[in-house]
């Protein structure tokens, strides 16, 4: 048998042991490899750049725990952006799971900077549905959430006393592993002109371009690289610096291994 | 009467909900608000009747002993253990719920997750050969996003911008053909529902 008639029949724990190498090493063993900031996560930093202090932004928890390493440190480096620029947060989740995940975020992040809930942000927790939960938010916060997470009546809180509608809020950051943005954009964009923002994971990004190319999102913040780009603006390093660094050996590692695995199929044909 | 009722009433709503949107008044958006209020009680029982569903499913299996009914038994046993530390301690940050859910539930979903990516190399080593033209060209664009869009390609401008002109271009229009697609096709299986013409979702006869 021929090396490359070996190579078909290669154990796939050889494969699995390389991989996780590639991925653990980086993670122990910090390599700093260089992030350059795409167009897509600049459009978002410069519009809550922009945004007055004082602002009110609605962040939505559209995703569940099994990608949470992907998102999480999306979400920290937007919220510390918010924050950071003294902009009120709304809380909310689309997904059930959404909800543990979106208030430990909030209140962690906000926390950080010093902000009180209830003044500086809020979260209001989980609605099912996602249509008529985004349109109901058109037309009335209370109808949808008449109370928060914690079960206080939303116009008890200070925050939310002159919050009506997507009219009193400057846009929307869906995070989502999913294709909920899209739904942000046909109810909430297309009917309310509130501005839609998306943080997804990287395999969904593709789905987006031509809604940020129509001018229907702001922008998008794309996967563990989004991440790191959105952390490289906000001059923060942090979780997704080093998650890049695993993602990028990792990729590495699979693409020697198609070109092996190519050159193996050649030469393999050429013998016969 | 069992078929032409649920008819009457997807015509009803889906005429009242198509009017609304272009007809904008007082009384339209009450019907609107009402509307949507209304779809989200149902869904919530529709929720109730999901959990319902599971647990008798699960429990068949358990109580038949069929293959694999142990896992049967921790699914039922989980989604019970987790109402029961909701409703007694509730949710809070600190509370035993939180606790199975940051330290149990998120770190298995996302090693289940993450298995994907040992998965995909092994099933790309084998799979994802240039047998012809077109999987040549499907390989070319997988390389190039992986290579241009991780860190690495990304700092060598031939590679990201290779990687970029393929996301822009073929992918970004292809998916818009697709969007046209769905939303046209969606207008069209919309109209036959609300016009009765399309019955499927009634079951057979």
């Amino acid at each position: 048998m021929s090396i490359w008639e070996k190579a078909k029949t290669i154990d796939r724990r050889i494969i699995f042991l390389f991989m996780f190498l590639g991925v653990a090493l980086p993670l122990l063993i910090r390599i700093g490899l260089p992030v350059s900031v795409t167009n897509d996560v600049k459009k978002v930093y410069d519009y809550i750049e922009g945004l007055e202090p004082g602002s009110i932004v609605l962040v939505s928890y559209d995703h569940d725990t099994g990608t949470l390493p992907e998102m999480l440190p999306m979400s920290d480096a937007i919220l510390r952006h918010l924050f950071r620029n003294n902009i009120k947060v709304i809380g909310m989740a689309l997904r059930a799971e959404g909800t543990g995940i979106g208030r430990q975020n909030i209140r962690r992040s906000g926390a950080e900077f010093g902000k009180i809930e209830g003044e500086d942000f809020v979260f209001l927790g989980f609605r099912p549905e996602i249509t008529a939960a985004i349109l109901g938010l058109g037309t009335s916060f209370e109808r949808v959430f008449p109370k928060d997470d914690e079960g206080i009546p939303i116009r008890e809180l200070p925050m939310m006393k002159d919050i009506n509608n997507y009219g009193d809020i400057e846009m929307v950051i869906s995070i989502t592993d999913d294709d909920t943005p899209v739904y942000w954009v046909n109810y909430a964009n297309a009917r309310f002109k509130v501005k839609v923002v998306a943080g997804l994971t990287a395999v969904m990004a593709t789905t987006f371009f031509p809604f940020i190319d129509s001018g229907q999102m702001v922008g998008m913040v794309a996967g563990l690289k989004g991440a790191a780009e959105y952390e490289k603006l906000i001059e923060k390093r942090g979780r997704a610096g080093r998650g890049m660094d695993a993602q990028s050996i990792a990729h590495l590692v699979m693409i020697g291994f198609i070109i092996i695995g190519n050159i193996a199929f050649i030469m393999r044909k050429r013998g016969k | 009467m069992r078929r032409s009722f649920p008819i009457l009433v997807c015509f009803g709503f889906g005429t009242i909900m198509l009017a609304q949107f272009f007809i904008p008044s007082k009384l339209s958006t009450g019907a609107y608000n009402e509307i949507t209020n209304w779809v989200q009680i149902i869904y919530a029982f529709a929720l109730i009747v999901g959990v319902v569903g599971l647990i008798r499913y699960h429990l068949s299996r358990v109580s038949r002993r069929q293959g694999g009914w142990f896992f049967n038994l921790v699914t039922v046993s989980s989604l019970f253990m987790m109402a029961f530390l909701g409703f007694v301690w509730g949710r809070g940050d600190h509370s035993p719920f939180m606790w199975v859910f940051n330290n149990m539930m998120a770190p298995m979903q996302a090693t289940v997750f993450s298995l994907l990516a040992f998965f995909v190399a092994s099933a790309a080593y084998r799979g994802f050969v240039a047998r012809n033209i077109e999987a040549f060209l499907l390989l070319f664009s997988a390389v190039m996003i992986m290579f241009g869009i991780a860190s690495i390609g990304n700092s060598i401008p031939p590679f990201s911008d290779i990687a970029n002109w393929i996301l822009m271009n073929p992918s970004m229009t292809a998916r818009r053909g697709i969007f046209i697609g769905v939303g046209l096709g969606t207008i069209a299986v919309s109209l036959r529902v609300i016009l009765g013409v399309e019955r499927t979702y009634l079951g057979k006869e």
